[in-house]
């Protein structure tokens, strides 16, 4: 029944005057949010029937495009609890043209990270130079025995076609950093070659 | 012959409505509270929206070891269930859902003091389980039963005699009968008190100090398994079949409505008592605990007032118009 | 109520004085067991049995009213109130040792004087009364409400009257206890504090 206690009620609007308020109108609020929320569309996700709706940052699991490692090791250097295994071996390439100098290449040979080990922090992601490594929303990866979440390069490179494209940037956003160097780059060659441009015009 | 297969069937019947309609409440319960907090609720059970939950919860409990601690009291434990489950069974018994005869388990003379008596019986079940459990969660949920019955029972009788009064009867029929459609505002004040003593004395939430599972487990019934504890839940949801049904008879007019009074009385009643079950089932999302102070100060400085109040009221009111 | 002694004799007795007779029987067993039993609660909750009998007797005699407000007044209320006051006290589950009073003798003569009492003034009052169960019933709410409200309008006054002494008693009394353990402990609780909490914390 209407019972509100005095200390709960809200003594004063914001300018400062005493509210005047009805015996029962909070409780009558709480009914309203109860029914209110009742007509509404429910949040519950149905998961094994239908498949949640993931953000396109949803840390699910860790996926490899490995035509972009150089095996510069800076991820599995980086990794908090040592879950990334990475081999390779050099290989020279013969010189492009003729009388040119030999190259050497790191050739990737393994690339596993233990996913009973890693923590989703993310770190390895941040820092690899040459993004090799996403976020994939993929989470369907349980195993039965703890050996089985070590997940080797390929499994790892199918988890790369389930990485979604990064959403666009917000209205208000700072440029991306490559467009801006870009595009100062093609200001200052505007600004130096100014004659060619009046000329053809 | 004729005679005894009518009072076979007749109770044939409320054993059915004492058996399927406890379950409807529940199933509502899951699904309107689900919703209410924006998720969807059992959704597996029976394949269609789970309906079929409550029939597999059964299923479960039947399955449960049924477990008597070694410090009990055996019997008295053994046989709370019953004494809480019981006396619902008979209260419906009374409930008349529409006009006529045929209509009623029983009729009695003094259906009003019959329901209120009975239903304060079940509540001896609570203190028997409270006590025979040896345990203190379980004493301590015997002790606020007992205090909430006793700051209840006195609104919930003062209510309900308020009614009596009006109607000139203490026969539960006799009171639908004399109902006109102005009883609605003139009682309304009864109403609310009866339900609200009602509902604490079911110990619903939000007077649910005697079962409040944050601080005492689950009260008297903590220490039950199984079909026991399905039984004391079971006459939980009997019991709101009880309050609502009473409440409709008593304060709404039963089988009275715009239209269809004659052969359709009967869904009167059902909708009427549908409604206040989904109040029910409404006012526990809505509303935290009471604490067991504030469960007592609303009995007896305002239900206990309002309902003299009321009583005041019918009372000229039927000196004025008689 | 009519004088029909005649028609009925103690040889040739009806269903109802039959089930009158063993409830009679119930109430009286479970009454014995109340007094004698060790074991608090039981007590108690024998105490609902022989009331519930009482209720039950009072049904057989058409008293439908009566019968109903038994069970709403004793087991509803009492019985609860005692087995509240028992929960409060250190009842053991089981036998308490000292449920048992020195003076059961005293007490045993004062029941047994008072029982003789009691059966010999109902026996001689009643003597040759039969109560006509078959027509309109005797004790309907209409019968007893009548009687009670015109024959019998002063003893009910007189004793509201008491149960309003015995109500104002004990609120004076326990007022007066109150304000002697506030005295005694002013020092530490802040006056006019909430007693009512104190219960729960």
């Amino acid at each position: 029944m209407s019972r509100p206690s005095p200390d709960h009620r809200p003594s004063a609007t914001p300018s400062g005057r005493p509210r005047l308020s009805i015996p029962g109108s909070g409780l009558a609020k709480g009914l309203a949010v109860t029914l209110r929320t009742m007509t509404r569309k429910t949040v519950t996700e149905q998961y094994p029937d239908t498949q949640p709706d993931l953000p396109p940052r949803t840390r699910g699991v860790i996926a490899l495009f490995e035509e972009n490692c150089t095996v510069c090791m800076l991820c599995a250097r980086e990794c908090p609890d040592w879950c990334i295994y990475i081999d390779s071996h050099k290989e020279t390439v013969p010189a492009a043209v003729p009388g040119g100098r030999e190259r050497s290449r790191n050739v990737l040979d393994r690339f596993a990270i233990d996913f009973s080990l890693c923590m989703y922090c993310g770190i390895c992601i941040e820092v690899c130079p040459f993004d090799a490594l996403f976020w994939s929303p993929e989470f369907e990866y349980a195993e039965t025995d703890i050996r089985d979440l070590t997940h080797e390069r390929d499994k790892l490179r199918e988890w790369m076609w389930t990485v979604p494209a990064p959403p666009a940037l917000d209205p208000g956003a700072e440029e991306p950093k490559e467009i801006a160097a870009a595009r100062k780059t093609a200001e200052k060659l505007a600004e130096a070659q100014p004659g060619p441009e009046e000329g053809d015009a | 012959m004729n005679d005894a297969a009518d009072v076979a069937l007749r109770l044939l019947i409320v054993f059915a409505v004492f058996l399927t309609f406890p379950l409807i409440v529940g199933q509502t319960e899951h699904k309107v509270m689900a919703h209410m907090q924006g998720r969807l609720g059992p959704m597996y059970a029976g394949g269609f929206h789970g309906w079929a939950q409550l029939v597999a919860d059964g299923v479960k409990f039947a399955q449960k070891e049924d477990v008597v601690p070694s410090g009990a009291d055996r019997r008295v434990f053994q046989l709370a269930p019953a004494v809480a489950l019981l006396p619902y069974l008979l209260v419906l018994l009374a409930i008349p859902i529409g006009p006529g005869e045929g209509a009623v388990g029983q009729v009695l003379d003094a259906g009003i003091f019959f329901v209120l008596a009975v239903m304060g019986v079940g509540v001896l079940g609570s203190l028997m389980a409270g006590w025979a459990s040896a345990n203190k969660f379980s004493l301590l949920g015997g002790l606020r039963t007992a205090a909430q019955l006793l700051a209840y029972e006195l609104p919930m009788l003062l209510a309900a005699a308020s009614v009596a009064m009006a109607a000139g009867t203490v026969s539960l029929p006799g009171i639908l009968h004399a109902f006109h459609w102005w009883w609605l505002p003139w009682q309304i004040v009864g109403a609310i008190v009866f339900f609200v003593a009602g509902l604490a004395e079911l110990q619903r939430p939000p007077f649910d100090m005697p079962v409040a599972d944050s601080e005492i487990i689950f009260g008297a019934y903590t220490e039950y398994t199984g079909l026991r504890f399905a039984l004391f839940l079971l006459a939980e949801y009997a019991g709101i079949v009880v309050l609502c049904g009473l409440t409709t008879v008593l304060f709404l007019g039963g089988w009275h409505g715009p239209w269809g009074a004659e052969g359709l009385g009967w869904v009167w009643t059902l909708l009427k008592t549908a409604v206040l079950a989904f109040v029910v089932i409404w006012l526990r999302v809505t509303y935290p605990r009471l604490r067991e102070d504030q469960l007592q100060k609303l009995s007896w400085t305002l239900l206990v007032p309002l309902s003299l109040a009321q009583i005041a009221l019918t009372g000229v009111v039927k000196v004025v118009i008689s | 109520m009519s004088l029909a002694a005649q028609t009925h004799g103690f040889l040739t007795p009806t269903g109802v004085e039959i089930a009158f007779l063993l409830v009679g029987l119930v109430t009286f067993g479970a009454a014995l067991v109340t007094v004698t039993t060790r074991q608090l609660v039981h007590a108690a909750l024998w105490l609902v049995v022989a009331l519930g009998g009482l209720a039950v007797e009072y049904l057989l005699l058409t008293a439908e009213f009566i019968a109903w407000v038994q069970v709403l007044i004793y087991v509803g209320s009492v019985v609860v109130l005692l087995l509240f006051g028992l929960m409060l006290t250190k009842a053991p589950i089981g036998r308490s040792p000292d449920a048992d009073s020195g003076n059961r003798w005293a007490a045993l003569t004062v029941a047994v004087a008072a029982a003789t009492a009691l059966v010999w003034v109902v026996v001689d009052a009643f003597r040759a009364t039969w109560i006509d169960l078959d027509g309109a019933a005797a004790g309907s709410t209409k019968v007893t409400g009548a009687s009670l409200f015109q024959n019998w309008v002063l003893p009910f006054e007189a004793l509201s009257v008491l149960l309003l002494a015995a109500l104002v008693g004990a609120i004076v009394l326990s007022r007066r206890a109150k304000a002697t353990a506030a005295a005694s402990s002013a020092a530490a609780d802040a006056p006019g504090g909430r007693p009512a909490e104190e219960g729960v914390r």
